[in-house]
């Protein structure tokens, strides 16, 4: 666990080292060549290729899935979706597009997820001066937008996870009553999301003075892991955990199941919507989950890339909302499970891939 | 990582008695270190010192203890195992495909599915050893290859779903409780007792010692160590598979994901119990010691409120005081 984390900001460091070194020198040349108007004739046939960190993951998974929906819906086989697996190496993720950029000569609609911010910049260029088109997801620096790039770096969408998280919190803190206390336990603790969703427990915190946030820790996003840190809590606060506020579904199943060891029953609120934790949702084991609808996302960002790309639209005339934004979040509550479950879940939606913004969730905003 | 023992210890010590002191001394280090973190832990925080504790404790320590018992019996060898994430996923996963096809609970033909996943963490193990033998390859590399290409294998027959065990009676290994200790904690013990058999009182156990010790010695005896080496990865693998049952039987689901951090904890867990890297020193009673150190550690941090943060950092320092108390550095020469 140590050394994967280690290795990781090793690599980390090392990158942001060569980046600063490469910007110094190539920034000054590049930013002659870029511009708006740079973005040649349509491509015909575009190679479709999604970007990722594995497919162990099955949250990666869904949002695989959703690519290889989108381009069955062109009346291809899903074969034909490249996958570029960059197993959490940024390294790996820009020389896996840089290799198929060669390889394609540029004739590419890419959809990626850097793996962490400061490569989306690298990727996005490398994609500008091919002459490809490129949707971004999750990752990217704040200062890095599709519109400083022409129609090429087509779109950028992520999920604030703080507004979400608050009003499962919320959920979680009037079902004890107003009072009590409560654990959270978290994603890996320098995440993106993992901060975001115990922040959203702590806006919603002050508004409970008779609630206490007994513990908060790193549970990294883990079923295993979540199951020992909830024993643990279990010795270190007994009776006075009367409600649990989970980061993410795995980790909420190791926290039931830990709960289950003790025969204990206590509100359990989670986060993503999957299909497992839906079903949980139903049965009334967890009081709420949300939904990102992965699915969507995954194939929206390749449709946008394959769409601007052919040449249907033009990313440069569309507005900055459609360039940047928040995914769907849909909260699933005991009530509507089934109906969710059976609307999305058991029959996955046949969605319209050209909508590209309906269930999006407005502008990106930055702090 | 690997030290070269001295066959004779040119130190001795000048006053006899003060070596069988020594000696006795570094043999029981571990569970010293294991009494003082609890007496620590229970000063800090009175609740870590409670029964219903321990069998938290229990539950966590009992499936990385066999899948630390199965890498034991390679590393008494010399060699190391880095197949167990691997190992222990497939296991997981097809113990549970079979587990659904049979049936679905274990009063049906249901239980063939817990030899099946044995018999398959044996297998793993059995390629393993003859990657390893036969082409010559460090076990170092065999095992942490066959590691990514059980993940691989776990991903490709789930398509990265996860599988739910939810037959009662599979989950009372979880919930069911004598004297207040899980059924799981029993099993384990009972594998640490068959386990101790094994090392103790089979040819088997006395040649993983005699390949450990010296390896060339062994092989001039006329022992096949070929074929010791290979045994030994089979029952590695055997171990794993018990160890991937027990986590299964914790959360009641089996995944890609189940064999994540049981390398790093049970390879921890195995030197901090004194089991040297380098063979033929340690066994099955100080791997139970060190998985017991580990997961007090781990319980313990959180029980008395450590900030995250600072428990890796905390669990890194105490595997390196661990190891220094337990290791016998007079009779390594040098370490490299």
């Amino acid at each position: 666990m140590f050394i994967k984390k280690y290795i990781e900001q090793e690599t980390i460091n090392r990158r942001d080292l060569l980046l600063a070194s490469a910007c110094g020198l190539g920034g000054v040349a590049a930013a002659g060549l870029l511009g708006p108007g740079m973005a040649r004739a349509a491509i015909q046939d575009p190679t479709i290729a999604w970007s990722y960190r594995n497919r162990t993951n099955p949250y990666w998974n869904e949002i695989v899935s959703g690519g290889e929906a989108f381009v069955e819906s062109l009346g291809m086989s899903k074969d034909a979706l490249v996958h570029l697996i960059n197993e959490g190496s940024s390294e790996k993720s820009l020389a896996d597009v840089k290799a198929l950029l060669a390889k394609t000569n540029g004739d590419l609609a890419l959809a990626i997820d850097t793996n962490d911010a400061p490569n989306a910049r690298p990727v996005v260029e490398a994609c500008v001066d091919a002459g490809a088109y490129v949707s971004t997801l999750w990752n990217k620096t704040d200062d890095l937008h599709p519109w400083d790039f022409g129609d090429n770096y087509v779109s950028h969408m992520s999920w604030s996870d703080e507004g979400p998280a608050e009003q499962t919190a919320r959920i979680l803190l009037e079902a004890i009553g107003g009072k009590g206390g409560v654990v959270h336990l978290g994603g890996i603790a320098s995440n993106n999301p993992a901060i975001e969703r115990l922040n959203g427990l702590k806006n919603a915190l002050k508004d409970y003075p008779d609630v206490e946030l007994l513990d908060a820790q790193p549970a990294d996003w883990d079923t295993q892991k979540a199951n020992q840190v909830m024993s643990s809590f279990l010795t270190r606060y007994g009776d006075e955990i009367t409600g649990v506020h989970c980061a993410n579904d795995t980790i909420g199943y190791g926290v039931l199941e830990a709960l289950r060891a003790e025969g204990i029953s206590i509100p359990i609120v989670a986060y993503d919507g999957n299909p497992q934790a839906v079903e949980l949702v139903a049965k009334g084991e967890f009081l709420v989950t949300v939904f990102t609808n992965p699915h969507w996302g995954g194939g929206i960002t390749a449709s946008l890339a394959y769409h601007a790309a052919t040449g249907a639209f033009r990313p440069s005339e569309e507005p900055h909302e459609h360039r940047e934004f928040y995914g769907p979040t849909i909260m699933i509550t005991p009530e509507d499970a089934l109906e969710f479950k059976a609307n999305y879940l058991d029959s996955v939606p046949t969605y319209d891939w050209t909508d590209f913004w309906g269930p999006s969730n407005g502008q990106i905003k930055y702090k | 990582m690997v030290a070269v023992r001295t066959t004779n210890s040119p130190t001795l010590p000048d006053n006899p008695r003060h070596g069988i002191v020594l000696e006795a001394l570094v043999k029981w280090a571990p569970l010293l270190v294991l009494l003082v973190l609890i007496a620590f832990f229970a000063l800090m925080e009175p609740r870590f010192l409670s029964i219903r504790n321990f069998a938290r404790i229990g539950i966590s320590s009992s499936p990385a203890l066999m899948v630390a018992i199965g890498v034991t019996f390679v590393i008494l060898m010399g060699s190391i195992d880095l197949s167990m994430e691997g190992t222990v996923s497939v296991s997981a996963v097809l113990f549970a495909f079979a587990f659904l096809a049979l049936g679905g609970t274990l009063a049906s033909l249901a239980w063939l599915a817990l030899p099946v996943a044995l018999i398959v963490g044996a297998i793993i193990g059995f390629i393993n050893g003859l990657i390893h033998i036969r082409l010559r390859i460090p076990s170092f590399m065999a095992s942490l290859a066959m590691g990514f290409v059980g993940t691989g294998f776990a991903l490709l027959i789930t398509g990265g779903d996860r599988i739910r065990i939810e037959d009662e009676l599979f989950r009372s290994l979880l919930t069911v409780r004598w004297f207040n200790f899980p059924i799981m904690c029993y099993v384990a013990m009972a594998l640490v007792l068959v386990a101790w058999f094994i090392q103790s009182r089979t040819k088997l156990g006395r040649n993983f010692y005699a390949v450990g010790g010296g390896e060339e010695l062994a092989h001039a005896s006329g022992l096949n160590v070929g074929r010791v080496r290979i045994m030994g990865f089979m029952l590695a693998g055997a171990f794993y598979a018990v160890g991937a049952l027990l986590a299964v039987g914790r959360i009641g689901i089996a995944e890609t994901a189940t064999g994540n951090n049981f390398m790093f904890v049970s390879i921890t867990s195995v030197v901090v119990g004194g089991t040297a890297l380098w063979g033929g020193i340690g066994g099955i009673w100080n791997t139970v010691v060190g998985v017991l150190i580990v997961n007090v550690i781990n319980n313990g941090m959180v029980v008395i409120g450590l900030p995250g943060f600072i428990q890796d950092g905390v669990l890194g320092l105490l595997v390196i005081v661990a190891v220094f108390l337990s290791t016998d550095r007079k009779s390594v020469s040098f370490v490299k």
